[in-house]
């Protein structure tokens, strides 16, 4: 597969510089753009667009500290951030409307009642996805 | 698929931010797109920004480029809270303030037996009184100076304690004072640095001013780098320093003690053995006063107490201690030797008498002559960044008071003060040259600031005890009344024994530069009384439209550009245009005409062929009929390179910098760049553009 357009989710966890690196691998023989997206995700008891100045900043510093790994790798990454109530459904909506043909999505090494741990936007993004989707999980000893 | 929406309230939307709603592929999916200027720099919201470190980043090649260099020469910038990281502790606080104080006893010794040996070799018995009297003065000033670390921990010596006690002008006389005694260190330390050089390399002493140029210049790029790394460069030199003189010293009275004295090395060129001049008591009195160079550095301590770690006080106290009983050790053991041993001094400062005394005691072809020799030389050079932490710590705290221009207080981007670390190294470079490099003739006009200074202080505090009378204030005012007296005392000695041999130019700096403090103040404070906000003026005023004048060369875009942004301050614009013939004139106002505006246009001829002249004179008369600020809308050409700029006459730069100081006018520059297509309607041309 040679995709034109990426887009990779970034949750902040250790997961992200790594899912960079690979994105960096798939996208640069295929000189594909790379769109590098944060989705914070809005209580219900909160307006939509609520301004959550914690996680603006934590956001925007993931953001960045991903461009400065794709700057390292040699790939232009173009970021955003976004307000939803679900990520999933964010991070979908984002890759159709910005047309993208591959969402790469990244999760640490995690254990819940003994058994490896996928997240629920990993799981949605994977089953919901009208595109390729990359699921990364990160080694047990990372 | 998406709408987007209006922020719900625009108050709650921070001015760098933009938030679209876009409705998603189902219901509920609704998510907010927060547009934010990721990689700006900029960081934070609500109104509120911090500028990181990407700020900094130059744009274009040369400017990074630039920045490249720097970031070799003088280090990756720092953050402002990295300046607890930059304060020492006592074991790099010593090489970094004490090094002048303690590299002092490397020629104190010499400068006394330079001035006895004018009299001849008998009187150079008089070498190792001299050095005790010159030991107990330095007690007497680290004992005081311990009470004015104690005192104001926070700094600034004997500027603040003189300030405080006996008034401005006294503090300003202290910090002038101090001020060229740190110029001079730099400059003398450096001389001295290369005499120790050219002892061992004498084929380097004609060069010895453009080498001492490039040493300054390298230890004020030492400084820039800050005040920690600079005291880390320095402390290896400094401690070897120190090993290597025990050495010689613990060598040398062994060698005395067992009767093993070997061969004395003679100087290249001695001192009449009969001497040329009889031994009086101001004979006396000025090997005094030149022993008493060894003195000086010991009031930077003092100065810098802020640099060191917490406790910042204990830490500078023990540093001087350390600094008083390095110094003492080294400066009576060389003496002792040197008079033990009947080495002279070189007339020509060819060899010091330090070189001949290792020499002497280890052998010229020894590694360790060479390795003292070379260890002197480096704390030499090293006792110079003694002024380059003092200085700039001195001028920053008078750039604080307003006494000194505002750029003194800047911190560069290792957190040093950049303009008095470059000021300095150029105030020493011009002295050192212009004194030929010669310690002898530096010598003079050193320690006579120090000295004032310490006096000054040293009164200063007594009044200060006088005055607070708390606890141990009967031993404080006897330790500083000693004080006064015995630098008191010096300083006279220095002041007319060393009057006429060139200590008068720092006795007319002194007052002169108290003056330029003075006027540099007064500046400040009228600008501030012309520009502070009285509680009657706290609203903003409100202004009428301004009546706007827009110079028009030429009827091209910068033109239409500038005149329509004046039309967007103001309805009362006028074009006026310069024209150095009539036809010209003509000309124009008939394209003016086409060009269909209801703007006024005045046309005034210039049959001498000047623009900017014309132009003025009928800015003032228009200045003159109407009360209200003249703004001036000037449009102005930027081509897209560099070197194109000289293909432009730049009338608007010349007639910006013409109305930069006229009163009662503002100009605003409208810059037409060459890649701007503007908002300007597309019509049919009417002038030829540039």
């Amino acid at each position: 597969m040679q995709p034109k357009r990426v887009l990779v989710a970034l949750a902040g966890t250790s997961a992200d510089p790594d899912v960079i690196r690979l994105v960096a691998s798939i996208a640069k023989p295929a000189r594909a753009s790379v769109i590098g997206i944060h989705v914070i995700e809005v209580r219900w008891n909160l307006p939509l667009d609520a301004v959550m100045e914690p996680e603006l900043d934590r956001g925007e510093q993931l953001l960045e500290s991903a461009k400065k790994v794709a700057d390292q790798v040699g790939i232009s990454l173009e970021t955003e951030l976004l307000q939803a109530r679900e990520a999933a459904a964010a991070i979908i909506d984002t890759a159709v409307e910005r047309k993208c043909d591959l969402i790469v999505v990244a999760m640490p090494f995690r254990k819940r009642l003994g058994r490896v741990y996928i997240g629920r936007t990993v799981q949605n993004v994977y089953v919901n996805a009208p595109c390729a989707v990359l699921a990364y999980r990160q080694e047990q000893n990372a | 698929m998406s709408a987007e929406e209006p922020p719900q309230n625009p108050n709650d939307t921070p001015s760098l931010e933009r938030r679209v709603t876009r409705a998603g592929r189902h219901v509920g999916d609704r998510y907010v797109r927060i547009v934010r200027p990721i990689g700006s720099g900029l960081r934070g919201h609500g109104g509120h920004y911090v500028a990181t470190e990407q700020t900094m980043a130059a744009s274009g090649r040369l400017g990074r480029a630039w920045q490249g260099a720097l970031g070799v020469l003088i280090g990756k910038r720092l953050h402002s809270e990295a300046e607890a990281e930059e304060r020492v502790g006592v074991e790099t606080g010593l090489p970094i303030l004490a090094s002048d104080n303690i590299s002092s006893s490397a020629y104190a010794t010499e400068e006394a037996m330079r001035i006895l040996a004018i009299a001849g070799a008998g009187a150079l018995v008089f070498t190792m009184p001299i050095a005790l009297a010159v030991v107990f003065v330095l007690a007497i000033v680290v004992l005081s100076e311990s009470r004015v670390i104690r005192a104001y921990p926070n700094g600034g010596g004997s500027y603040l304690v003189a300030r405080e006690n006996h008034g401005v002008i006294a503090g300003l006389v202290a910090a002038s004072a101090l001020l060229i005694d740190y110029v001079l260190t730099v400059a003398v330390s450096t001389a001295a640095g290369i005499a120790a050089i050219s002892s061992f390399a004498p084929e380097l002493h004609p060069f010895r001013v453009p080498i001492g140029v490039g040493l300054i210049a390298l230890l004020g790029v030492g400084n820039l780098r800050g005040v920690r790394e600079a005291g880390i460069a320095f402390a290896a030199p400094t401690y070897a320093y120190i090993v290597g003189m025990a050495a010689i010293l613990l060598i040398g009275l062994g060698r005395v003690y067992v009767g093993a004295i070997p061969p004395i090395a003679q100087p290249p060129h001695p001192f009449d053995p009969v001497g040329t001049a009889p031994l009086t008591v101001l004979l006396i009195l000025r090997a005094f006063a030149s022993g008493s160079v060894g003195l000086t550095g010991s009031e930077a301590i003092a100065n810098g107490v802020p640099s060191f770690k917490k406790p910042e006080a204990r830490n500078a106290v023990i540093t001087l201690l350390l600094m008083g009983s390095i110094f003492a050790s080294i400066f009576l053991g060389l003496t002792f030797l040197a008079t033990q041993l009947g080495i002279a001094p070189d007339a020509d400062e060819i060899e010091t008498v330090n070189s001949m005394l290792t020499r002497t005691i280890v052998g010229a072809t020894s590694p360790l002559y060479f390795f003292v020799q070379f260890s002197t030389a480096i704390i030499l050079l090293l006792a110079a960044n003694t002024g380059f932490t003092g200085f700039p710590r001195l001028a920053s705290v008078l750039a604080n008071d307003r006494f000194m221009p505002r750029h003194f207080a800047d911190m560069g981007s290792r957190l040093a003060f950049n303009t008095g670390i470059i000021v300095l190294g150029v105030l020493a470079a011009i002295i050192l040259t212009a004194f030929g490099g010669s310690v002898n003739a530096l010598v003079p006009l050193y320690t006579i600031g120090v000295f004032l200074a310490f006096t000054l202080s040293q009164s200063g505090l007594v009044r200060r005890w006088w005055r607070l009378r708390n606890k141990g204030w009967r031993a404080s005012i006897a330790i500083n009344a000693l004080g006064t007296v015995v630098t008191g005392t010096v300083l006279v000695v220095v002041a007319v024994t060393k009057f006429q041999l060139g200590a008068w130019m720092v006795l007319l700096l002194i007052p002169l530069i108290v003056a330029l403090l003075y006027a540099i103040n007064r500046h400040y404070t009228n600008v501030q009384d012309a520009l502070v906000i009285t509680g009657g003026e706290q609203r903003l005023p409100i202004l009428g439209a301004p009546a706007v004048i827009v110079p028009v060369a030429r009827i091209d875009r910068a033109g239409l550009q500038a005149l329509a942004f004046a039309r967007s301050v103001s309805p009362d614009v006028k074009a006026v245009h310069v024209s150095t013939s009539t036809e010209s004139a003509n000309e124009f106002q008939r394209r003016w005409q086409r060009l269909g505006t209801d703007i006024p246009l005045d046309i005034v001829e210039s049959p001498f062929r000047s623009l900017v002249a014309p132009l003025l004179k009928y800015i003032d008369a228009i200045d003159k009929s109407d009360d209200r600020p003249i703004t001036v809308v000037l449009s102005e050409f930027v081509p897209r390179h560099w070197w194109e700029w000289f293909l432009h006459s730049q009338t608007a730069m010349r007639l910006k910098a013409s109305l930069l100081f006229r009163p009662n006018t503002i100009v605003i520059d409208v810059p037409y760049h060459s890649s701007d297509t503007g908002d300007l309607a597309p019509g049919p041309p009417l002038d030829s553009a540039h």
